[in-house]
């Protein structure tokens, strides 16, 4: 503005021309004029400031074109240039140029051929500096794809939807929830396609928007695909909106949800049969252990009571083999119970208990059974370490595994048993490892832990401390594990949950 | 030698009813008995005794499951008869459950809680804790 003030304008053709260059100047706008009879080329000191020359910098038809980008560039330039000359066309067209610099511009170049007699005389041109806005035209329809390829490929179907509920714009996911062609979509409305019980969602939401009160809600929905099925949906809607504020369209995202909601529900089925089951078994475990107790009990007593009172009807071969059966009987009633009692067990009543004085109060409770066997145990459990348990339980499955290691030893070594405590993230781990027979896992690995499977020829085999133990140890949140080589001894790891403070 | 003039046994296992009388007189403890086989049976019976002011029993075994009224709700009525006579009740029962065993040592009126069968170490254990009753 301070340039053009100073400038005469109501003056002659000189101040014209300082005005042009004012002109030029501030649009950035250059000129250029080329002389076929002169053969001379002249550019205006904009023109040159765009190819970054010198001012005295004097061109030629032959570098002015050499500054166009080599390739599509030039020989676009030189064409229609040429053409210009010969065939009297105008062109105004858009170019990449290299400057004197290096740079890469893109410049908007204008040109007029003049004919005498049929002859082209003069070409005067126009050029411009377009960069900044070539740049950001390209920013935009980079953003433009960027947003139309998530739009097209995304996997959540979505869609532009009118203020009244019609689709606009559609993509593949979208057509592929709801099973219609995006043609077919787009004649039909959001509303149509709800579930008949779900059309009321959202309509409170979608009033609040348009009303500018929310941008955005989401909403579990039911919509019907075009095989009439039933479709679970979860729904995003924003709301965009113009520069006055008004509300344009919705934005919508949709996510089928039909096949984790079904999984759900399925689990969740599975889970009330297998409670409900689980329930019945225990009922009936009780009933059964409880009568079966007071039955076999009865008989337990009758007898005791024959023998003392008639010792001459016991002394045949029948009563010894009646007597032993019921006393059997009872034995399996006692180890019922003990199973169906373990398995209730609820969580809530784990309370911390330090490891060390069970392992100690277990060792001192065999004492008796590990004194006749010579057995040395060595423990290395550090004394602060505590476990999450049940104190029955972690009696018992100490006392279980250390009878076990102890009972079965090898007949020529005296059993040795190393009980050790380690932590990891979320577990503490009890080993008890001994050098007694061991066990063939690959022959009994599955049924270990089973009921009643006895691997030994052992006296005192019950065969039922293995289940009894890993009943107890996962009632307690923990599991069992069990490493063994025949003839070299048992490992068995123990993980108990940690304590918080532990 | 302990000894009781009168027992009540309230059950309805007649197996077990043999049983105890059988016991209970090997051990010398006493040969009389009075046999309810449920709680309604039984309630009724010692309020007839407590009128006519017959003998009462100097200790009550008192089963848990019964059919027509069970132990529990015996021992409901029983209190509201106010008999002067502090009874020794043992409940005995096949349950094993924690509930019943709690649930009758938190009574007031049942001395211990004893499990059945009853085989040589529950019948000691009831004898040895009845001399402990002071009468």
């Amino acid at each position: 503005m301070q340039d053009l003030n100073k400038l005469n304008i109501i003056s002659n053709e000189i101040h014209d021309f300082e005005f042009i260059n004012a002109i030029e100047n501030s649009l950035a706008i250059g000129s250029w004029e080329f002389n076929l009879k002169t053969n001379t080329l002249k550019w205006s000191t904009v023109t040159k400031k765009i190819h970054e020359v010198p001012d005295d910098y004097k061109p030629d038809v032959e570098t002015g074109l050499n500054f166009y980008k080599e390739g599509l560039h030039r020989e676009r330039i030189t064409s229609i240039f040429s053409n210009a000359i010969l065939t009297n066309t105008s062109f105004d067209d858009e170019f990449i140029i290299i400057t004197a610099k290096g740079k890469e511009k893109w410049v908007r170049s204008i040109g007029y051929p003049v004919f005498e007699n049929d002859t082209c005389v003069l070409v005067k041109g126009v050029f411009q500096d377009i960069t900044e806005k070539t740049q950001k035209n390209i920013e935009i329809s980079y953003k433009e794809s960027l947003f139309r390829s998530i739009f097209e490929n995304s996997i959540t179907g979505m869609a532009i939807v009118s203020l009244e509920g019609k689709w606009l714009k559609v993509n593949n996911s979208i057509c592929k929830i709801f099973g219609y062609s995006e043609a077919e979509l787009l004649d039909l409305n959001f509303i149509e396609l709800t579930h008949n019980d779900d059309k009321h969602i959202g309509l409170e939401e979608i009033k609040l928007m348009i009303e500018g009160k929310l941008d955005n809600f989401q909403v579990d929905k039911r919509y019907i695909n075009k095989n009439g099925n039933i479709i679970h949906c979860q729904l995003s809607t924003t709301i965009v909106r113009d520069l006055d504020n008004e509300p344009v369209h919705f934005v919508a995202n949709i996510n089928d949800i039909t096949k984790s909601k079904l999984a759900k529900q399925k689990i969740k089925n599975l889970l009330a049969i297998s409670s409900k089951q689980n329930e019945r078994l225990l009922n009936f475990a009780h009933i059964v252990s409880h009568n079966l107790r007071s039955h076999a009990g009865n008989l337990d007593m009758l007898i005791g009571l024959k023998k003392e009172d008639y010792p001459d009807a016991v002394d045949n071969e029948y009563f010894p083999h009646i007597e032993k059966a019921v006393k059997n009987l009872n034995e399996t009633i006692a180890n019922l119970n003990d199973v169906a009692i373990h398995n209730i067990v609820e969580v809530e009543n784990l309370e911390p208990l330090n490891l060390l004085e069970y392992v100690n109060n277990a060792i001192s409770n065999i004492k008796a059974l590990h004194v006749v066997k010579k057995a040395k145990i060595k423990i290395d459990i550090n004394k602060t370490i505590k476990v999450k348990g049940i104190p029955a339980y972690l009696d018992s499955i100490i006392i279980n595994l250390l009878t076990n290691a102890i009972k079965y030893k090898n007949p020529d070594e005296d059993p040795k048993i190393k009980l050790i405590a380690s932590k990891d993230d979320k577990n503490i781990i009890l080993e008890v490892i001994d050098n007694g027979i061991g066990i063939d896992l690959k022959k009994h690995g599955e049924k270990l832990f089973g009921m009643y499977n006895v691997f030994h020829h052992n006296k005192d085999s019950r065969g039922l401390g293995l289940f009894i133990t890993k009943n107890q140890i996962e009632a307690i949140g923990g599991k069992i594990e069990v490493k063994s080589k025949v003839g070299k001894g048992t490992t068995f790891r123990l993980f108990f949950k940690k304590t918080n403070y532990a | 030698m302990h000894r009781i003039k009168l027992a009540c046994v309230i059950d309805d296992d007649p197996i077990y009813i043999f049983a105890i009388k059988r016991l209970f007189k090997r051990k010398n403890f006493t040969s009389n008995f009075i046999i309810y086989n449920n709680g309604n049976e039984a309630f009724k019976g010692i309020k007839e005794r407590l009128k006519n002011g017959e003998q009462l029993p100097d200790i009550i075994l008192l089963d848990i499951n019964m059919p027509v009224m069970d132990g529990w709700q015996f021992l409901e009525d029983y209190k509201k008869l106010k008999i002067e006579k502090k009874i020794p009740i043992y409940v005995t029962s096949s349950s094993i459950k924690k509930s019943d065993v709690e649930k009758a040592q938190g009574d007031n009126f049942v001395r211990n809680y004893v499990n059945k069968p009853i085989n040589k170490e529950n019948l000691d254990f009831l004898i040895e804790d009845f001399k402990k009753v002071d009468l």
